[in-house]
């Protein structure tokens, strides 16, 4: 499963989002999150994926920023270990 | 300025019920909401009895992301407040909204939360937990949730005096409207705290009663001789009040008005309970409301059925109220929906509105054996309908000494 195919399928279980809708260009807002529900849901990415996200804020607005933070910190933290 | 302060509106979640009418009417049949603890960890308690929300399900009222940033008791919170709002009709305009705020009461507030994070921390080593954590969590959560929801933009403040807080929040609600402060505000208390810790915290303290041998339902038994404490319990309940020329003019049903409240502390010990301090809170409410003791005709006691607090709480009846104390019908809601802390205020004082509204007493049950000690009209195991009630009266007393009272009377122009 790519990367893209397991941040959907997280976010369809998590918050019971239509799998239809989360294009990778999908605005995140449009889809009803908001800054804490992200918030959360990075959480659970950092699980999933065994990642630490920087401490600097990341723009994050689509679900391909979701999927290109995540394959950036996959590749540099495997890097580095 | 003072002005008269109405309720137009009512919302409850409680073990006896999820909406006024249920709650109401279970109360009158004397159903208790007491039962064994179905929770995953019931086998680690002593004391397993409880009393919770039945057959709740967050999913019907919640999406999953909101869910995703509103703890339990901030749930309980907006669907109470969802009821009243809605049964009072409220629709406030942008300027209104100024002027309209939230009071409310927790003891524990975000209890679920808070224990789920000390489990991950302490018993699964995770080094870290929720980033949401501290806004489920936070005491004064379910207050900011209904702000929001509801775009209050006046005060919003959270009392935390344990069983007292959610009587407090209405009172003090009720003198922000009746000062001028605000014209319409939201009051009410709300409680989740049936977690392991917190039970085991209270089974420590020696204060809940001991599980009925035969019937685990009745184990809650206020004024009774064989009373051996209280039952733990979760909800949340909230009024609409309102100014009321503001009520009037808009044609809005009016359950009652708040004629009377007090509050004070006993600044005797910080758990035992002192019907001096009471009694105090009693007459304080009644000169509030310019109204005599014989004027009362429904009592909604805190009665927790704790061997001294149901002894204290009669003796204050009397004190204030001379000889009217025998003829009042005083009962502990409490034997059915158990003790919902910070919560339990709002549902008692809903009891004592939803009794002035249909003219019927809801009983004490399990009160078989009586205690010479406790010699008042307790209206045992049967309600009454039918009565002529014109004001009504309810008290909560806390831990920490801070006793509250209420009086709510009919509305005449």
């Amino acid at each position: 499963m790519s990367t893209l195919e397991t941040i959907q399928r997280m976010m369809v279980e998590q918050f019971d989002l239509k799998a239809a809708d989360l294009t990778p260009d999908a605005q995140l807002e449009a889809l009803g999150l908001d800054s804490l529900s992200i918030i959360e849901f990075m959480f659970n990415i950092e699980d999933e994926f065994h990642i630490k996200l920087p401490d600097e804020r990341v723009e994050i607005k689509t679900v391909h920023d979701i999927a290109s933070i995540v394959e950036r910190m996959v590749t540099e933290q495997k890097a580095a270990s | 300025m003072t002005r008269r302060v109405v309720i137009t509106g009512l919302g409850v979640v409680s073990p006896v019920g999820k909406n006024t009418t249920e709650f109401f009417d279970n109360l009158m049949a004397g159903r208790s909401g007491i039962s064994v603890s179905r929770a995953s960890f019931a086998d680690k308690l002593s004391i397993r009895i409880s009393a919770q929300v039945r057959d709740y399900n967050p999913a019907d009222h919640f999406s999953k992301i909101k869910l995703t940033g509103i703890e339990r008791f901030s749930q309980f919170a907006l669907i109470a407040a969802e009821q009243a709002v809605k049964d009072a009709q409220l629709l406030l305009s942008e300027q209104e909204l100024h002027r309209a705020g939230v009071y409310m009461g927790s003891g524990m507030g975000g209890a679920t939360t808070l224990e789920e994070g000390y489990v991950e921390i302490f018993q699964r080593e995770n080094p870290r937990i929720k980033p949401l954590s501290v806004l489920l969590g936070m005491n004064n959560a379910a207050a900011s949730h209904l702000s929001l929801a509801y775009h209050l933009q006046g005060p919003n403040v959270t009392f935390a005096t344990a069983c007292a807080s959610s009587a407090i929040a209405i009172g003090e609600a009720y003198r922000k409207i009746k000062d001028g402060y605000a014209d319409v505000m939201l009051a009410g208390g709300s409680e989740s705290l049936l977690t392991q810790g917190i039970i085991k915290a209270w089974e420590a303290l020696r204060t809940l009663a001991r599980e009925d041998e035969h019937d685990p339902a009745a184990s809650c038994k206020p004024f009774a001789k064989d009373r051996s404490g209280l039952v733990l319990g979760e909800g949340a309940a909230v009024l609409v009040l309102e100014d009321a020329e503001r009520a009037v003019k808009r044609g809005a049903h009016i359950y009652a008005e708040i004629a009377g409240y007090d509050c004070s502390s006993d600044a005797s010990h910080i758990s035992k309970p002192d019907y001096v301090g009471q009694t105090r809170a009693i007459l304080g409410a009644l000169h509030n409301a310019e109204m005599d003791p014989q004027d009362i005709h429904y009592i909604n006691a805190h009665g927790t059925a704790t061997l001294a607090g149901d002894i204290e709480e009669t003796k204050a009846i009397k004190q204030s109220m001379g000889d009217h104390a025998y003829r009042v019908p005083v009962t502990s809601t409490k034997s059915m929906h158990g003790h919902l802390m910070g919560a339990t205020g709002a549902v008692e004082f809903i009891a004592a509105v939803l009794a002035l509204e249909h003219q019927a007493i809801p009983p004490t049950i399990n009160l078989h054996q009586p205690d010479p000690e406790c010699d008042l009209d307790y209206v045992p195991n049967v309600g009454r309908r039918g009565v002529e009630l014109n004001a009504v009266m309810s008290n909560s007393f806390a831990f920490g000494g801070t006793n509250a009272v209420l009086i709510a009377r009919r509305f005449e122009k």
